[in-house]
């Protein structure tokens, strides 16, 4: 093989290489959300209520401390999970409980997920849970939207649900 | 499919050699290709982070202005950073095919082998955090897939996901931590690719110099020709839908969104352990034969066998019974038996006055007394008066048993490396043969990585132990063209005998002209 030969098959392969590698890094292009839908998010983290009552210290409990730096009660630390719930157009689109975190279950609850909804106008019906005392749902919002294509829609939770 | 896969490299092999010569030949030095298209990301990487501005606005308009206001230098570096990270990632995949389909992965190499598999990890953990640098749609696509695919593991308390709700969730600071992931994570590979290489005697990390030139030349022709561009600017209030993905990096990405965060996690994870204990499943690889073994009466302490052994298995301690000497000591987790160490031992020589070979080092399979009772007996059996040759094989090279014949004597053995010079001296010499053909793996290639570099340069005289100047160069060959040149060998083996025969015949017309003169 001569050398200009030798040359020519040399670029023959360096372009052999390098045109796919200009073509993938790029293309095909991919469709990750439809034509015609909406994302729906929910994000939440809330501390939830905590699972107990406090309890006064009683007098004559032998306790190291002096009076003036003994606690008046002691609280549990525990927290209530979150239950929450995600209606649209009155079918249920997603159910969750989530955990406190912590070592001793006393932090707060994390909720994230994201939804592919169609677009148009929708009921959403949030409802929320906080306490394992209570009955039913404490924390509720019901709201008529108009998603247009590709909307990020993003459903929150700050001393009561919201809509962004 | 390790055979389909073994066929096909062989055949790219001896392509790219012919075209590329099997000193430019890509194939046999991908890892080196791999790390130069590193350097070539870091040095264009540090350009690049000077014009970069780490905030949510300031990230996209700068990169543009990189891109567009400069395009005849920041675009230029910006595709060479692009591409050749792009370029390094097949690199990598096609050096660990390679390694696996000709079986380089096992035994000794188990540790090169394993301490690859997370620089898989770092370097599409670096490609992906370059990506996300940019700010485009391509970077909220894996932005919110990353966060959310990150969230599926117990780890996080808070999902990271929160941070790329919307615009007003996202902050500047999460530019500072991408830039400063983005130079650690590198850094971090390229201290993987130093601990990667570190068993491997005489590591190749530089390509030669032709083939760097030709792909600095081939990457500045792409970057003029299609410069690496930003799309349309990343709005978290508006959701991505169609995107263009780099594919060599990012395709997970879909599975993450279409099987879910788990599935995505069980196939990566899965796949990597696979890879990791592959040096250890069955397979239908030849077993290990036993490990080199020294014999201090005749190891001088001289180093050759520890300076040529590709797997460094060989280190010296102080000498057994002779005071102030040293001794070779071989490591048999790192041993693979392939006799270069019992060609480089200088007591490996027919020409020693003892009365039975012995040598410092050998391998029990073949024993350097045992290699010279075969050459001895099987050349003896030759046919005279026809050129004899003694052709010595690798089992991983040209296949030379099915060349044996009247006059062709044939030996194979693990590395043709195996063959003190001082063996084709004493065949030419003691006229067992007219002429010594060793052959083995494609130049460049090695099997046993050094085999046939150290051996053209013992027989060019610039190694120990060297071929004697008195050895007739006209009648030894050394020819390395590998597997899939068993066909070629033939030929050559035919054309060394006509060689021979003519030189034979100038001889004798020689000899008869001087007794006619007397």
């Amino acid at each position: 093989m001569t050398d200009v030969a030798r040359y020519l098959g040399q670029g023959l392969f360096y372009a052999l290489f390098f045109l796919p590698i200009v073509y993938l890094t790029h293309q095909p292009q991919h469709q990750h959300l439809p034509e015609g839908m909406a994302e729906l998010k929910i994000a939440v983290r809330h501390a939830g209520a905590t699972i107990g009552e406090c309890t006064d210290v009683q007098a004559g409990v032998y306790t190291p401390l002096p009076g003036n730096k003994q606690r008046p009660q002691i609280c549990p630390r525990e927290r209530s999970p979150l239950q929450l719930e995600l209606l649209m157009d009155g079918k249920p689109l997603y159910l969750a409980t989530a955990f406190p975190s912590g070592l001793h279950d006393d932090g707060v609850a994390s909720i994230y997920r994201r939804f592919t909804v169609p677009t148009g106008r929708h009921k959403l019906q949030l409802r929320m849970n906080d306490d394992v005392t209570v009955e039913g749902y404490p924390w509720v919002l019901e709201e008529d939207v108009d998603l247009q294509p590709a909307q990020v829609m993003v459903a929150s939770f700050k001393d009561g649900f919201r809509l962004q | 499919m390790k055979t389909l896969l073994k066929k096909g490299f062989n055949q790219l092999d001896s392509l790219f050699s012919k075209v590329f010569t099997p000193a430019w030949n890509p194939m046999y030095q991908l890892g080196a290709l791999a790390f130069f298209y590193f350097w070539v990301v870091a040095v264009t990487g540090v350009y690049l982070f000077i014009f970069f501005e780490t905030s949510i606005s300031g990230a996209y308009s700068s990169i543009e202005q990189i891109t567009v206001g400069q395009w005849y230098l920041g675009g230029v570096m910006r595709s060479f950073h692009r591409y050749a990270s792009a370029a390094m990632g097949i690199t990598v995949t096609l050096h660990l095919l390679r390694e696996f389909a000709l079986d380089r992965y096992s035994g000794p190499r188990w540790f090169s082998w394993v301490s690859g598999i997370p620089l898989l990890w770092l370097l599409f953990a670096s490609a992906i955090g370059g990506y996300w640098l940019v700010w485009d749609q391509q970077a909220q696509y894996i932005a919110v897939l990353t966060a959310e695919w990150f969230d599926w593991l117990p780890i996080m308390v808070d999902p990271m996901a929160s941070n790329f709700l919307n615009e007003s969730t996202l902050s500047d600071r999460f530019f500072s931590l991408l830039v400063f992931l983005h130079i650690g994570i590198p850094l971090a590979l390229l201290l993987g690719m130093f601990i990667h290489i570190k068993r491997v005697t005489a590591a190749r990390s530089n390509p030669a110099k032709g083939l760097a030139a030709g792909t600095l030349l081939a990457l500045l022709a792409i970057s003029l020709w299609q410069p690496a561009l930003s799309q349309a600017p990343a709005n978290l209030d508006v959701a991505v839908t169609k995107v263009g993905l780099d594919w060599i990096f990012l395709n997970p990405y879909p599975l993450i969104n279409s099987w879910g965060p788990g599935q995505t996690w069980a196939l990566l994870v899965g796949l990597s352990t696979l890879l990791t204990v592959l040096p250890w499943l069955p397979s239908r690889r030849p077993k290990q034969t036993p490990v080199a073994m020294v014999y201090p009466p005749d190891c001088n302490g001289c180093g050759w066998c520890l300076a040529d052994c590709p797997y460094e298995a060989i280190s010296m301690k102080e000498h057994d019974y002779k005071p102030g000497h040293k001794q070779s000591v071989v490591d048999p987790d790192l041993c693979v038996s392939c006799g270069i160490c019992a060609g480089a031992c200088p007591s490996s020589s027919p020409f020693r006055h003892v009365d039975e070979l012995t040598t410092g080092i050998s391998i029990p399979g073949l024993h350097i007394k045992e290699l010279l009772s075969l050459t001895e007996t099987k050349l003896r059996e030759l046919d005279v008066g026809v050129p004899r040759i003694m052709l010595y094989g690798c089992d991983h090279g040209s296949v030379v048993e099915g060349m044996q014949s009247n006059n062709v004597a044939t030996i194979s053995m693990p590395c043709s490396a195996l063959v003190p010079p001082a063996f084709v001296d004493y065949v030419l010499r003691q006229d067992l043969a007219e002429g010594v053909l060793i052959s083995g793996c494609c130049e460049g290639d090695c099997y046993h990585r050094l085999g046939n570099t150290w051996m053209d340069q013992r027989f060019a005289m610039e190694r120990m132990p060297m071929l004697r100047t008195r050895v007739p160069r006209e009648r030894v060959r050394l020819r390395w063209l590998g597997a899939q040149g068993t066909r070629e060998l033939g030929r050559e083996l035919i054309d060394f005998q006509q060689q021979l025969a003519e030189n034979s015949a100038d001889v004798d017309l020689l000899q008869l002209q001087e007794v006619g003169n007397d």
